[in-house]
Parts: C-alpha cells; sequence; structure tokens
C-alpha cells in the first residue's frame, strides 16, 4: 500500500515535470518562429489564434504550436522501403527518454524542489546527454538513404566531439563546488550575482553553451541538417509524428542545456538582489526580490533560450572542418588550461568565491 | 523488493547478452550489447555503486559502443562471409573461451572473503564518488597515473593504424587569415606617370 | 541511496513510452497510403538503385577513438574535481602529472594533423 502510493506520488511528480516542459517545448517554436520573424522584419505566425478565449485573443498566432502539433498528427507517418523498420520507429524514442530524463536530477527551487536528489547529479546528466547520440545513429542508419546516412555520420562526430568540450567545462564547475549534487552546486554560488560561477569560470560558460549549440545541431551548427546540401540531415524519411519527436527533443534539450547552464553558473534559482533588504529596508518588494526562487530560475532559463534563437538569426553556418576545429583545437585546450587555472586559484583560496 | 529488482535486471541481462551473440544483423547485436551495459549498470546500482554504475552507462555506452556502431555502420559488414568461418575457427575460439572462463574462476577463487552487500551499506553513508576520490589520487597515485600511461600508448596507437596522410588535403589557417596586413595584400608602387611627349 | 534512483528510473521508462505513444497516435491517426514512389528512399530525382549504406573516410573512426580516451579521462576527472579541495596540493599535482601525460597525447595528434579535416 505504502509502495503504491509513493508510486503515485512519484508518477504525478513526473508529470508535473513533463507536462510543462512539453507545453515550453511547443511555444518555444512559437517563440522562435515570432523572434526571428522580428529580428527579420517580419511579422511570423500571426493567423492562428485562441479567438474563444478572451485574454489569448489578443495575440497574434498564439495558438500555432497547437495547430502544428495537430496537423503532423493527422500526416501520415512513411516508413520507407529497404529501411530497418524496426529501428526506424524506435529511433524517435532514443532520442526523446534521454532528453526528459535528464530533467529528474534538475533542482528547479530551494528546498529539495527536485524529483531525485542523488549525489552524482551532474555524473547521470553527462551520461544521460552522451545518450542523445544513439537515436541520431540509429535513424540515420535505420533509413537506408544517402542523405541521411550522410549527415547521420557527420552530426554523430559533431555530437561527440564537443561533449569532451562540454565535460571539461563541467569538470571546472565541480572543482568549483566541490559536488556532483546540483542543489550542493547552487547552494555553493550563494551571495550576490558576483558570486555566481559565471564570473572565475566565464570562459568555461561560453565554451559550455557554445557545445550546447553543437550537441543539439543548432545553428551555427546545424550542417548536419544543411538545407541546401543534406536536405534536412538525419531525419530526411521521417515524417507525421515520427517526426515530431525528434523535433521535440531537440527543443527539450535547448532547454535542457539552457537550465543546465543557469544552474551551474548563473546560481540557479538564487536571487541576483540577495541582501537588498539592507539597502531598501524588508518589505513585500523585497521578499518577493529574494524569495522568488523558481521565477529566477526561469528568467535565466529564458535569457539563455532567447541566446539560441539570436545565435540562430544572426550567425551563418559552419563550415565542417571549421566545427571540428572550434571543438578540437580551441575548446579542448581552453578548458584544459582552465582547469590548470582554477586549481591553482583555489589551492591560493582566491575570495570571494574559493575563500 | 531489491531481490525482484535484481532478478528482473539480471534476466534482461542474460536475455540481451545472449542476443548479442545470436542475432543476425551486427548493429542490432550491438544495440542489444548497449541493452546489456544498461542492466549491468542497473545491478550495480543495487550494490550501492553509484559512480561506477553511471561511469559505466558514460564510458561503454556513451563512447565504446558509440564507436562499435560507427564501426559497424560504415564497414557495410557482409554478415555472410563472417559466418563461413565459424566452423573452422571453433577450436580455437573455445580455447579462448575457456581460458577466459578459467581466470575468472581463478580471480573470484582468490578473493578471500566476498564483500556482502551490508559492508556496501555501510560505505555508501559517504557519497561514492568522494570515496572513490579519497583514494585514488592520493593512496593509488601510481596506478592512476599507469592508467594515464595507458591512455597515451592507446591515443598514439590509434593515430599510428588509422591515419593516412591525404594527399589533396588544403588547409585553412584562420590564425594567418586574420593575422594579415595590408601589406601583405597589396603593393603600393610609386612610379612616375607618364609624360605626353 | 537506492530509493533516489527509482524515480529516475521511472522517469526513463517514462521519457520512452512518451517517445512511444506519439508515434502510435501517429499511426492511428494519421492516412495510410503507400505508394512506392512515396515509400522510396530521398535520392534527389534519380531512383535509388544501390543500398544506402557506404564505407566511410577513416577520420570518423579516428574521431570515435580519440572521444573514447577523452572520455575516460574526463571519468577520471570527475572524482578529482569533487575531492580536490580536500586533497590539495598533492591530489593536484597527481592530476598535473596526469594530464601533462594526456597532454602530450594531444600534441601528438595535434602535430600528427589527426585534427586535421579538409
Amino acid at each position: 500500500m505504502e509502495t503504491l502510493l509513493y508510486l503515485i506520488i512519484t508518477l504525478i511528480k513526473i508529470v508535473l515535470i513533463v507536462v510543462p516542459l512539453l507545453l515550453c517545448v511547443a511555444y518555444l517554436t512559437y517563440a522562435e518562429r515570432k523572434i526571428i520573424g522580428y529580428m527579420q522584419v517580419r511579422i511570423g505566425p500571426n493567423r492562428v489564434n485562441f479567438s474563444a478565449i478572451p485574454g489569448l485573443r489578443k495575440i497574434p498566432g498564439f495558438g500555432q504550436p497547437i495547430a502544428d502539433a495537430l496537423k503532423l498528427m493527422f500526416k501520415e507517418i512513411i516508413i520507407p522501403t529497404n529501411s530497418d523498420r524496426f529501428l526506424f520507429v524506435i529511433a524517435p524514442m532514443l532520442v526523446m527518454a534521454p532528453a526528459l530524463a535528464a530533467w529528474a536530477v534538475i533542482p528547479f527551487s530551494e528546498g529539495g524542489w527536485v524529483l531525485a536528489d542523488i549525489n552524482a547529479g551532474l555524473l547521470y546528466i553527462l551520461a544521460m546527454t552522451s545518450m542523445g547520440v544513439y537515436g541520431i545513429l540509429i535513424a540515420g542508419w535505420a533509413s537506408n538513404s544517402k542523405y541521411a546516412f550522410l549527415s547521420t555520420m557527420r552530426s554523430a562526430a559533431q555530437i561527440i566531439s564537443y561533449e569532451i568540450a562540454m565535460g571539461f567545462a563541467l569538470v571546472g564547475v565541480l572543482m568549483a563546488a566541490g559536488s556532483l549534487n546540483l542543489s550542493d552546486i547552487v547552494a555553493a554560488q550563494k551571495g550576490s550575482f558576483l558570486h555566481w560561477y559565471w564570473l572565475p569560470l566565464l570562459p568555461l560558460l561560453f565554451i559550455y553553451f557554445i557545445s550546447g549549440l553543437a550537441e543539439t545541431n543548432r545553428a551555427p551548427f546545424d550542417l548536419a541538417e544543411g538545407e541546401s546540401e543534406i536536405v534536412a540531415g538525419f531525419h530526411v524519411e521521417y515524417s507525421g509524428m515520427l517526426f515530431a519527436v525528434f523535433f521535440m527533443a531537440e527543443y527539450a534539450n535547448m532547454i535542457l542545456i539552457s537550465t543546465l547552464s543557469a544552474v551551474m553558473f548563473l546560481g540557479g534559482w538564487l536571487s541576483p538582489f540577495e541582501g537588498i533588504e539592507l539597502l531598501l529596508g524588508e518589505n513585500w518588494f523585497t521578499a518577493l526580490l529574494i524569495r522568488a526562487s523558481f521565477l529566477w530560475l526561469a528568467i535565466k532559463i529564458s535569457l539563455f533560450l532567447f541566446l539560441f534563437l539570436w545565435i540562430r538569426a544572426t550567425f551563418p553556418r559552419y563550415r565542417y572542418d571549421q566545427v571540428m576545429r572550434l571543438g578540437w583545437k580551441v575548446f579542448i585546450p581552453i578548458t584544459l588550461v582552465w582547469i590548470v587555472v582554477l586549481g591553482v586559484a583555489i589551492l591560493a583560496k582566491i575570495p570571494p568565491w574559493f575563500a | 523488493m531489491i531481490k525482484i529488482t535484481f532478478y528482473l535486471f539480471a534476466l534482461i541481462l542474460i536475455f540481451a547478452a545472449s542476443r548479442v551473440i545470436t542475432v543476425k544483423n551486427p548493429v542490432h547485436a550491438a544495440l542489444f550489447l548497449v541493452l546489456a551495459f544498461f542492466s549491468s549498470a542497473a545491478i550495480w546500482l543495487l550494490l550501492q555503486a553509484e559512480f561506477l554504475a553511471i561511469a559505466l552507462i558514460l564510458v561503454y555506452v556513451g563512447a565504446v559502443m558509440v564507436l562499435f556502431l560507427f564501426v559497424l555502420m560504415m564497414l557495410d559488414i557482409n554478415v555472410n562471409s563472417l559466418r563461413e568461418g565459424f566452423v573452422r575457427h571453433f577450436p580455437i575460439a573455445a580455447f579462448v573461451g575457456a581460458v577466459i572462463l578459467l581466470e575468472i574462476i581463478l580471480v573470484i577463487g582468490a578473493w578471500h572473503k566476498l564483500p556482502t552487500p551490508e559492508a556496501a551499506t555501510a560505505l555508501a553513508a559517504v557519497p561514492n564518488t568522494q570515496a572513490l576520490g579519497m583514494v585514488l589520487y592520493t593512496e593509488y597515485v601510481y596506478p592512476f597515473e599507469i592508467a594515464a600511461a595507458i591512455l597515451l600508448v592507446a591515443m598514439i596507437a590509434a593515430i599510428a593504424l588509422t591515419m593516412r596522410p591525404h594527399t589533396r588535403a588544403k588547409y585553412q589557417k584562420p590564425e594567418e587569415q586574420v593575422s594579415v596586413r595590408r601589406e601583405d595584400r597589396i603593393k603600393i608602387v610609386k612610379m612616375p606617370s607618364e609624360t605626353k611627349d | 541511496m537506492l530509493e533516489n534512483y527509482f524515480p529516475i528510473l521511472l522517469f526513463i521508462i517514462i521519457g520512452l513510452a512518451i517517445g512511444l505513444i506519439m508515434p502510435i497516435l501517429g499511426f492511428f491517426l494519421g492516412t495510410r497510403q503507400p505508394d512506392p514512389e512515396k515509400n522510396s528512399p530521398y535520392e534527389c530525382g534519380f531512383e535509388a538503385f544501390e543500398d544506402a549504406r557506404m564505407k566511410f573516410d577513416v577520420r570518423y573512426y579516428l574521431i570515435a577513438i580519440l572521444f573514447i580516451i577523452f572520455d575516460l579521462e574526463i571519468a577520471f576527472l570527475f572524482p578529482w574535481a569533487v575531492v580536490f579541495k580536500d586533497i590539495g596540493l598533492f591530489g593536484f599535482v597527481a592530476m598535473m602529472i596526469f594530464l601533462a601525460i594526456l597532454v602530450i597525447g594531444f600534441a601528438y595528434e595535434w602535430k600528427k594533423g589527426a585534427l586535421e579535416w579538409e
């Protein structure tokens, strides 16, 4: 009986994470089209509205993601001849599962707002993100299409290259925080916003975020799907809901990378106005500024997500040799040097971060 | 509860491992191997070996099997030609298998007292990764440095075995492109203008 | 410790389930009108006449092998970084030697041109 209750409570918790996440994924696509639209002096999606709901009627195109989801649901799923049918169907699942499962260890707010408070949190995240490459490999191979196969090999090589830089960047965070537990990492950054790790780990923040762009195959590293050369990349042959799962996993991964950047480098749920009550006195406003922990995390995540979109609208696509060069010859040396620098800084107990 | 979980994962592990060697398609076999690694990681977790379990997934599933899949997918292996030598190679393979089995038995036999689950639980008070780190870089520092040397050998061997000189490669050197100055590209020559005579 | 991993197992199962349910929904709701032309793999105009799986540049293997080695290195760095503040200078020097040995390998592959792509 008790086990059953525990099971149900855990399931409810998981649903409470997954459903908002999938909604965020849906509206991230809307935000992307809208923001890039405005950056290119267009309006973006503006036809599908929730005309029945008074508050939302005014926002043009707000129903677009729902309409897209419905459309994809009724599209035919084409399974190409000569493909490996079983692997073809299972590949999107293998991309989706790690993209979602990594959220189990993300702390959302102070005081244990995390599904699984494990000691090896960051290691688990690294393991889960390294699983994402399977879906891509299998999808490209199972399709038995030249375009998909070429793109798969490219993007798999790209993803594993950037995973190294990513792992080294995480090592820097671990050195500073001294724990693999994500809640502890956030707690270790307590203080004003100058205490957050973005300052002592600035190069690692850049490298982590840019590697995140490469890991999720986003622009300017989206050469796996370079429209002009290999059509859509590893998922050329996918249609309907199978394609939708790939698409959602990509966006879920974007949100995951943004969240991790916020948690590890921008102090997670910590308020940037820590100690403001000394300045303005204790009233409801300062209390709100300090206590609104989840809100701060959400703002920081949105900041990074906006960067994702901004970068896509700004930079031209890299060439393949440039991508590999950046990963191996620029990022790995910088992270290695920074680990040494950090080691010296921690041994010297440089305040305020390592005192 | 732990027993049920153990037998569940053990069954999955045995099933996956036997499929690895019976399934026809090499890519499918590799994927079954991934499943096998997953279930063994779960079993390690049941033994409270948190760090090792996740490191197993990170290193074997996340890296080694990716290489396997790369090779299998790119080599485009003809399965039938692989099957031909089965009978001929069977004696050698059986011999190697027997030697490995013997070695495993010897290792387990040499282990005077097997660690009990209770001992593992007592250790679990200290987070796994910390406990490992506290001894690996101090007490076991020589094996640790030897590991580095082995990795170095692996790296150099990999390059020596797979590197082929590129004949028609054209490289771009961004550092040179960026540091180019006007004087490198154009030369301004002063010369008298032609006179009309 | 184990009770912390149960939600993770459940989460992975749910993740797989979501990835499975959505295509199943698509199979039920979507139309199905197979056609030999539609089902043939994408080939930019001409017909697919051979198996798409082909032999590939050896450099991709090299990248994968180097990735394993660096991944192992990261696996060694993780516990070190966690206890770094406790093991102090001795641990720091031990890891610097470890990294120095691997940097030699890294420099070697750099010089050999293993990281070059054309």
